[in-house]
């Protein structure tokens, strides 16, 4: 893994507005927004066919967006002076058969006017430094990811783009992986997008979520906010003693509650939220915890059958 | 644009499909070579007797028989990106994908060149053997060098009508069956029959033939018409398919 340093470039910010693009009779992406922030790791989250690897298109330019915008720091990708230098993106893994890894690197070194020794450092940097040499026809499916994501990181740039990175990687690569994200938005201040159909595949690895469905945005939220349920979408866990007297307390507050001997399941409020309630009252706490298994399900609840009702119901009331 | 072209120089010369078009290409004019010269004089054969200008003059044309593997080095080096799916990597490192058929009709015509130069030496050496052999080798006069380049201008402009196609047709092996029927089974029949063998001559194979001026066909245009035409439809299959990469999602 390299050093940390900062990409040559800056933080940068990418904005996506009122972005929409339908394939004949399929609207694949309708009026989607959503930003995501330097320094940190945004999980774009939705089940397959929901539009995510046609908003990333779009955002690079690959794909002609019929309505709406995407930026970096204000500027579409085709307007960037120096593409590779701002943003790397693995949207494909897949290869010239015959082209080594280090070929491959070394002719898209020369399209972007790097020297050819970058294609060597990144080699190193994922890892393939070893195989580099051999013809990626060759190259497992773990490799082959690799070797994209070598391909992104060609230019040092400060946006990394990535599309089901974890498909096909073992869970020794998906660890690795996770890491090296995180590595690279909180030591180096990158700005990553990284997407997935699996919340469980991120869950780990992102401080923040855009969750995406029929094309729409769902819930653009952090993971923090998601998993207290800040929004209204998760519950904490709270066992106490005097259960009954902070129940009541909460419910006085406008808390939803549920109580079983002395543990409470409390919606609609976060840890913080609580436990500053408690002590007010003078409530002693045994356990207080946001209840994280139930992320699965929140994902499962704002994702399932957006494809069939993203059609007939407005995005507001379907993401409630 | 430099480095663009180095791109697509690095492309074509880290895969072994440029070693098998060179070789097949040689190997090719050596068996036409061969094949000219023993026939050479046969009455049955049409062929004129070796030592007359009117052999030489096919003798020295005969590199453009290989046209076709210059038109298929032409669309591999186009279709490979989607075939391989390397558009995307290749699109996102110049968005402006313009410049990157650019590059290639650059790219491949200077690779192009090169092998041409490769053919005709070939071929040079090869009749100048074979007819040497029958007692009269073909020399290199102001005449016969006009006919070699010629033929080697053919085979450039053959590349660069490749890649056009290539960015037109996208799928490689659409492209290349095309490109074959097109070249040995339309073009010979519209020569052929009566009705339509007047528009052969603005055809790309009577450009071909006009600018190599080598067989007593259906009447062609001059030679320098037919090069400019010839080149005509290379920058039109170019300037089509590189429109049609710049509006095409890469999906
Ligand atoms: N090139 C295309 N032509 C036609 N339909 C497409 C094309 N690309 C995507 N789609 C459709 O658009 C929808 C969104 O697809 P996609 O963006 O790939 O979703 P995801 O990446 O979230 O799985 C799907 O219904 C898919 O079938
Ligand atoms: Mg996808």
């Amino acid at each position: 893994m390299s050093t940390a340093h900062a990409p040559t470039s800056g933080p940068v910010r990418v904005e996506v507005s009122g972005l929409s693009k339908s394939f004949g009779a399929v609207a694949a992406v309708s009026d989607l927004g959503f930003t995501v922030e330097p320094a940190s790791v945004t999980g774009f989250l939705g089940p397959n066919g929901a539009g995510k690897t046609t908003t990333l298109r779009m955002l690079l330019g690959l794909v002609r967006p019929d309505a709406g915008s995407a930026t970096f720091d204000g500027v579409p990708y085709a307007a960037l002076p120096q593409p590779v230098r701002t943003v790397g993106a693995v949207l494909e893994t897949a290869f010239h058969p015959a082209r080594s890894g280090r070929d491959h690197l070394r002719v898209y070194c020369r399209g972007a006017g790097l020297p050819v020794s970058r294609a060597d450092e990144v080699l190193a940097q994922v890892g393939l430094a070893d195989a580099g040499r051999r013809r990626a026809g060759g190259y497992s499916l773990g490799m082959r990811q690799r070797l994209a994501l070598a391909t992104a990181l060609l230019g040092d740039p400060a946006v990394l783009v990535l599309d089901e990175p974890a498909n096909g990687l073992d869970p020794e690569g998906i660890q690795w992986l996770r890491g090296f994200l995180r590595h690279l938005a909180h030591d180096q201040g990158r700005t990553v997008l990284v997407s997935s159909h699996l919340l469980s595949e991120v869950e780990q690895t992102v401080d923040r979520v855009v969750i995406v469905g029929g094309g729409r945005l769902v819930r653009e939220a952090s993971m923090a906010d998601l998993r207290s349920g800040a929004d209204g979408a998760g519950t904490v866990l709270v066992r106490s003693p005097e259960a009954v007297r902070l129940a009541e307390v909460l419910r006085t507050g406008g808390a939803q509650v549920d109580l079983d001997g002395d543990a409470l399941t409390v919606s609609g409020r976060t840890t913080a939220e609580i436990g500053s309630r408690a002590f007010a009252a003078g409530v002693e706490l045994h356990e207080l915890r946001s209840h994280t298994s139930g992320l699965e399900e929140i994902y499962f609840q704002l994702t399932a059958g957006r494809e069939q009702y993203a059609a007939t119901v407005p995005t507001e009331e379907a993401a409630r | 644009m430099t480095g663009l072209v180095r791109a697509e120089w690095t492309k074509l010369f880290t895969t072994r499909v440029w070693i098998g078009l060179l070789l097949g290409s040689c190997v090719m004019v050596i068996g036409f070579a061969i094949l000219l010269t023993a026939f050479a004089g046969n009455p049955e054969s049409g062929i004129p007797a070796v030592g007359t200008p009117l052999y030489e003059e096919l003798a020295m044309a005969n590199a453009v028989n290989v046209n076709v593997l210059f038109l298929i080095l032409g669309i591999i080096g186009m279709t490979q990106e989607y075939r391989h799916r390397t558009a995307t990597p290749t699109f996102l490192t110049t968005p402006h994908r313009g410049r990157v058929v650019i590059a290639k009709l650059v790219a491949y015509a200077l690779a192009a060149t090169l092998f041409a130069l490769v053919v005709m030496a070939v071929n040079f050496t090869a009749v100048a053997v074979h007819a040497g052999a029958r007692g009269d080798a073909p020399e290199l006069s102001a005449d016969n060098l006009g006919t070699l380049g010629s033929s080697g201008l053919a085979l450039v402009i053959y590349a660069v009508i490749g890649v056009g196609l290539g960015a037109l047709l996208r799928n490689q092996v659409g492209a290349i069956v095309g490109g074959l029927v097109y070249l040995f089974v339309i073009e010979p029949i519209i020569r052929q029959i009566p009705a339509t063998s007047g528009a052969y001559k603005w055809m790309p194979g009577g450009a071909l033939e006009a600018l190599t001026a080598t067989f007593q066909g259906p009447d062609v245009l001059d030679a320098w018409q037919g090069g400019l035409l010839l080149l005509g439809y290379g920058l039109v299959a170019a300037v089509l398919g590189t429109f049609l990469a710049v509006r095409r999602d890469v999906a």
